[in-house]
């Protein structure tokens, strides 16, 4: 700890307090979590166990939040972070009209990337949601707070609880109980999470859990064995029925959207979770590739850590354009000089 | 994904050689800071030989893994495999003179209860010290809370151990997929499964990949039941081309079953007079848990002036397993 000034507090978390620190010998800025541990019935509480189990067994990705150190300290420990500026749900609230397509594009990029890393990896978060998603001072979207986090096995043999992910971004067969399930949770939640990203405001907001499933149910519609097949064998799916309604069609629920975002959210929200699409081949989307083109992170608002303004961005001097002569959209190299170190 | 695991990165060692001097050094240091201590009655005499050391080490690893097999509800077998690596981890660095394996070996099965996602609450987990009594219970418990964040600390923070019993699954799906000479995989399960777990009671795991611990397993379960299945390793696994490193697994093999039977269980009369040196040595010189607790674990040289209360510890036959 002596290797650490403290410059603040960040927020606190599920266990314990963050603080925003500096690394005396580097001077780099961290965020350290602290886990305390009181007097705790089953000592070191699972939620640490799993965050430092699932970070300290990946290799660096640009993507996830970097766990640079754990040491004891007192009578808990403490978990050093890479400090981030901010996180995408401060993004979401500060923005003052819907983001720009191509905003939403390059956030999209940074998460798929991320959740296809995680996955790859064997890990499922869990608990995926825009403020886990922490934006840096360079732009970039890192996936934090892994303390949900499973390592997952695919011999469909493990039994998970059914209590995770916040509720908003929780799959529906989470929401019907189920024990065993995949990391079609996460691809929901990212489904979930484009919504918002396209509306501005989230797009099933339960405010309790009976609530939550109505929400899915009423864009959805309503479940049945032919488009869910796994359904009847879900633990409450028999303690509650709804009213037969159609889907709506995802278009009038994220209007003025082009018809490959559409398309894109389409794949994620499905029911079946195996039906949706993976985060590697979201990544081949041709959302992805068609114009505008997905914002580089040096041009996306960077909002300070609870701060009302978005601190005003190097816009480049035209929009990229696939189409364009490539000499065309170049931008000046005297524009971006002082940025230089971001890229 | 054990080859980007911090096992293979930080736990996987070359040689027998490097494991015995990490752990003579872990003897040496206990001695060194006890001498520089200046307690009344220390010297040399008293204390345990690295040598000792591994008796006992033998005999309360033994005695974890019948703790875990008897465990209830059944504790699976990665659980168990995970929870004698971090026994082992635990001390390759520290000296059993410094921290009773009775008690470690408990945590070390508590931990791995955790990470594995074996959720049992703790009064769950000490209900199983069968032989004590609800306060004896309560005690061990105490214990198990207060030490496990020396043990996590001590394993470096790196809890993730892979076992060989899934590379096992893998293997034994491959051979069944793509090797029909052998009629009857799952009839070597047995053997296999035996194999494994008298393996987890040697260094195998910090010297070799679980992978090639398992492909062993089976091979040498093959071979005792007059079934070989060298082609699977030449044609299967495509080794026929690559001498270099066929040899080196077939290296690698005769090395784990070399340690495999160089294996014994501890003589009781040897185990019990190391007993008496390491129960004098934590009576003497051993520290007080309560004032550690308060003070955290950051400070490692830190020793208590008082003595520890022996008649407030549970003993080591309160914890005695082999009437289950």
């Amino acid at each position: 700890m002596d290797q650490y000034s403290i410059l603040g507090r960040i927020g606190e978390g599920a266990h314990g307090i963050v603080f925003k620190a500096k690394h005396i010998e580097t001077g780099e800025t961290v965020a350290l979590k602290k886990v305390a541990l009181r007097r705790l019935e089953d000592g070191i509480p699972n939620q640490a166990l799993r965050e430092i189990k699932a970070l300290q067994e990946i290799e660096d990705n640009q993507y996830v939040v970097k766990l640079k150190d754990v040491f004891p300290h007192g009578t808990g420990f403490v978990l050093v972070f890479e400090y981030m500026l901010s996180d995408l749900s401060e993004v979401i609230r500060n923005s003052q009209r819907p983001l720009t397509e191509s905003h939403v594009k390059g956030y999209m990029m940074m998460l798929l990337k991320g959740v296809a890393f995680c996955h790859e990896n064997s890990i499922m978060h869990r608990d995926l949601k825009p403020a886990n998603l922490l934006i840096s001072s360079t732009g970039h979207l890192k996936i934090a707070d892994f303390g949900l986090a499973r390592l997952f096995n695919n011999d469909g043999e493990h039994l998970y609880s059914h209590q995770v992910a916040t509720r908003w971004y929780r799959a529906p067969e989470l929401l019907y109980g189920a024990r065993k399930y995949d990391e079609g949770v996460d691809l929901w939640a990212v489904g979930c999470i484009f919504g918002e990203l396209l509306n501005n405001s989230p797009l099933f907001p339960g405010e309790n859990d009976i609530e939550q499933l109505c929400c899915v149910l009423r864009v959805l519609g309503t479940p049945n064995q032919h488009i869910w097949p796994e359904i009847t064998e879900l633990p409450d799916y028999n303690k509650i029925t709804f009213k037969e309604n159609p889907a709506i069609p995802l278009e009038e629920i994220v209007p003025d959207t082009s018809p490959q975002a559409v398309d894109l959210l389409n794949k994620f929200l499905v029911y079946p979770s195996k039906q949706r699409i993976s985060a590697r081949q979201a990544l081949l989307h041709p959302y992805l590739f068609s114009e505008p083109l997905p914002a580089h992170h040096s041009e996306l608002p960077i909002p300070q850590h609870g701060g009302k303004h978005s601190r005003q961005r190097l816009q480049p001097p035209v929009e990229f354009s696939v189409d364009l002569p490539l000499s065309e959209s170049l931008v000046d190299p005297a524009l971006v000089q002082g940025h230089a170190w971001c890229l | 994904m054990f080859h980007i695991s911090s096992q293979k990165k930080y736990w996987t060692f070359d040689n027998e050689e490097s494991l015995e001097q990490l752990r003579c050094e872990a003897n040496q240091k206990y001695r060194n800071k006890m001498l520089a201590s200046g307690k009344p009655g220390v010297s040399d005499a008293v204390f345990l030989e690295a040598h000792e050391e591994i008796v006992l080490f033998r005999h309360y690893e033994k005695r974890l893994l019948d703790f875990c097999n008897a465990f209830k509800p059944v504790m699976p077998k990665s659980v168990v495999g995970t929870a004698i690596m971090y026994f082992r981890r635990f001390y390759l660095n520290n000296s059993l003179m410094e921290y009773h394996p009775r008690t470690i070996m408990l945590i070390c099965a508590y931990l791995s209860c955790k990470v594995d996602e074996f959720n049992v609450s703790s009064t769950q987990f000490v209900g199983n010290l069968v032989q004590e009594s609800a306060a004896g219970q309560e005690r061990a418990l105490e214990q198990i809370l207060e030490y496990e964040l020396l043990l996590i600390q001590q394993l470096n923070f790196h809890l993730v151990v892979h076992t060989p019993y899934r590379p096992m699954e893998g293997l034994l799906i491959d051979i069944k997929t793509r090797y029909p000479l052998l009629e009857n995989p799952e009839s070597l399960r047995k053997s296999v499964d035996d194999f494994l777990t008298r393996a987890t009671l040697t260094d195998s795991g910090l010297l070799f990949p679980p992978s090639q611990i398992a492909m062993t397993a089976i091979l040498n379960s093959a071979s005792r039941a007059g079934l070989s299945m060298e082609s699977y390793l030449t044609e299967c696994m495509g080794l026929k081309e690559d001498k270099e490193t066929l040899l080196k697994m077939y290296d690698a093999m005769r090395r784990i079953k070399s340690l495999m039977k160089k294996y014994e269980l501890p003589k009781p009369d040897e185990v019990n007079a190391y007993k008496v040196k390491l129960e004098r040595v934590h009576a003497d010189f051993g520290t007080n848990s309560n004032t550690k607790r308060k003070r955290g674990y950051e400070d490692d040289d830190h020793v208590a002036k008082e003595p520890r209360m022996t008649e407030e510890e549970w003993t080591d036959e309160d914890l005695d397993l082999d009437d289950l």
